[in-house]
């Protein structure tokens, strides 16, 4: 997109009129022209800076031909409100194991198109890790003799920043609902823990704490002026530790230094999150320009 | 860690989910009678004020060429590379119809492929799986070519802005159809393991003849067929020019096929019986191209 954005510097400017700060270029050029007309108030306005002495009278115009155009408050603003947000969770890119999380985030929005917040996904719900999924790394294990290093997921914790790119509004019979899409990524850190697969007999593992990114975009719909519906797709992003794949001979195989990989694997998940937001306080005013 | 019984996960997701419906209902009701949509919110100047004036009108009566790349995501054992073309037809600027194809161009072996090729290991109990390790990527199945038709849905446009400089229409697109996929597969057969004295062979299902020992042959052989499969999603779209914009899509298209070439229901024969359901899904990047090159604008 930024290559096409390079390629054509001249993009349009589109017609669609949603805030106070927005005018349609060429609606807005007859209001530049009424320098030139000697409107009154401007010249007041700018009577200090004139150091030529009095002025002649400009003349009097004898016809306005501007057109004003009443343009629509933003529907809702975000700035300084806190943003409540449970959501659900699910993966979408792990083939041998599925994640369900249910999630909070708390956002503070310090501009209207800029938030910081924390997110907390919780992912461990206790059940038995190959239920969750298939039967494919059983599968796998049976049909090729191969096994596969898994980590199950305890919970995520994420300092995250949004920003809100785009918005719009659409319209359902008589009804207009305002849209917005926005980024969001942080860092933070994700609790993991490996899966003894290659000698659960002996090795257990616990949880261990890996510093972790994430970035995605989002789409919410306001349903009113401070409940919304959203989904947004997130990538999850960390080094992870995973069980060591061969099993040491003699003592050492008892050794739980030898259980884990010597080092980490990269590991990069892709989710889907849906949920509600609700923006405190739920009445705000606006500050109109003077 | 928190161990829940499955039941009591359950009751606690009901729980959970009635008090959400509760919470939002009563947030809805209340929002109803305030504020549920903007247009009782307008008055002054703009009650009964069109919501948009000059709006340009992108698709409304327009043919939509977009050339395309996608690779599908998800994959258990190989991603597909494609490139393709899609055509859509709008009768108005939130409504159209349109049909797209695209080829495999390539096949980038998953993780999981590569460990079953170093490490995977046969024997007498999973020779039919998994005849050669070092040939396991040809067993695998694939999709040769992509096709579909669908209707397409645009309920969200806005404008974009970025630095507050440069501005450019934009629009979500969902759309509903039916794909048509040319999937290959591990050709049907079946493997003789009657006595453990005698080395295993691989055979066409119900023929005694000819043998194919190890399997070796069976693991080459392919068989191809045409899927007919339900396709959906979403697409991103933004538009530069009155003729020239940029598509950024996901598709979805469920169906069931062989991925991994295997006898997944375990009754020594590779057949349709072992064909396992796959959400397949792909991201597709296209370049629009609108006809004719000249955009309308509402009063």
């Amino acid at each position: 997109m930024a290559a096409l954005l390079t390629a054509f510097p001249t993009a349009v400017q589109a017609q669609m009129e949603f805030s106070l700060d927005e005018v349609d270029e060429e609606d807005a050029e007859p209001a530049k022209d009424s320098e030139s007309q000697g409107d009154l108030i401007e010249e007041l306005a700018a009577g200090d800076d004139d150091e030529s002495g009095p002025a002649e009278p400009a003349p009097q115009r004898e016809e306005i031909a501007e057109e004003i155009y009443a343009v629509q408050q933003i529907y809702a603003l975000r700035l300084k409100r806190l943003e409540i947000a449970p959501s659900a969770s699910f993966t979408l890119n792990d083939p041998y194991l599925k994640h369900y999380g249910l999630g909070l985030a708390l956002n503070y929005w310090f501009t209207n198109v800029l938030s910081v917040g924390l997110n907390f996904i919780w992912y461990d719900w206790g059940t038995n890790p190959f239920e969750r999924n298939t039967s494919f790394v059983p599968r796998i294990q049976d049909q090729f003799r191969l096994s596969v290093p898994i980590n199950d997921w305890q919970f995520g914790l994420w300092v995250n920043f949004t920003y809100v790119p785009f918005y719009g509004k659409f319209k359902v019979r008589k009804k207009i609902f305002q849209w917005d899409a926005y980024l969001i990524g942080g860092v933070g850190l994700m609790r993991t823990e490996p899966i003894p697969v290659f000698d659960p007999a002996v090795r257990s593992f616990d949880w261990q704490t890996n510093v972790a990114f994430n970035v995605g975009a989002g789409l919410r719909i306001f349903l009113t002026r401070y409940l919304t519906f959203f989904t947004e797709f997130r990538a999850y992003m960390w080094p992870d530790q995973f069980e060591n794949t061969q099993v040491a001979p003699g003592a050492a195989r008892n050794d739980s230094s030898t259980w884990l990989q010597s080092g980490s694997s990269f590991v990069a998940n892709t989710s889907i999150q849906v949920g509600f937001t609700l923006f405190l306080p739920i009445k705000f005013e606006y500050r109109l320009p003077k | 860690m928190m161990k829940l019984a499955p039941k009591a996960l359950l009751r606690i997701s009901i729980l959970a989910a009635l008090a959400l419906c509760l919470v939002l209902g009563d947030g809805l009701r209340e929002g109803a009678g305030t504020a549920s949509a903007q247009d009782v919110q307008v008055s002054g100047p703009l009650a009964g004020a069109t919501s948009v004036k000059k709006l340009r009108l992108w698709r409304a009566m327009r043919l939509h060429v977009e050339p395309f790349f996608a690779f599908t995501i998800g994959d258990e054992y190989a991603r597909s590379l494609i490139v393709g073309g899609e055509v859509r037809f709008h009768f108005v600027d939130w409504f159209g119809i349109g049909g797209w194809g695209g080829y495999s161009v390539g096949q980038l072996n998953m993780d999981l492929t590569e460990r079953i090729q170093s490490t995977g290991a046969t024997a007498d109990p999973n020779r039919l799986d998994l005849p050669s390790r070092e040939r396991y990527p040809d067993q695998i199945g694939r999709v040769d070519w992509w096709s579909g038709v669908e209707v397409h849905f645009m309920p969200f446009r806005g404008k974009l802005a970025m630095f507050q400089k440069v501005f450019f229409d934009a629009d979500l697109d969902f759309f509903v159809g039916a794909a048509f996929v040319g999937v290959e597969e591990r050709a049907n057969t079946e493997i003789q393991r009657d006595t453990i004295t005698t080395p295993q062979y691989c055979t066409p299902i119900g023929a005694n003849t000819p043998q194919d020992p190890g399997c070796l042959q069976s693991q080459l052989a392919r068989s191809k067929r045409t899927v007919v499969a339900p396709s959906f999603g979403v697409s991103f779209n933004a538009f530069f020019r009155d003729f020239l914009g940029i598509a950024l899509r996901w598709r979805g298209i469920p169906f069931k096929y062989n991925t991994g070439g295997t006898d997944n229901n375990n009754d020594g024969q590779i057949d349709s019986n072992d064909r396992l359901k796959q959400f397949n899904n792909m991201f597709t990047v296209g370049l629009i191209f609108v006809l004719p090159p000249k955009i309308k604008t509402t009063d």
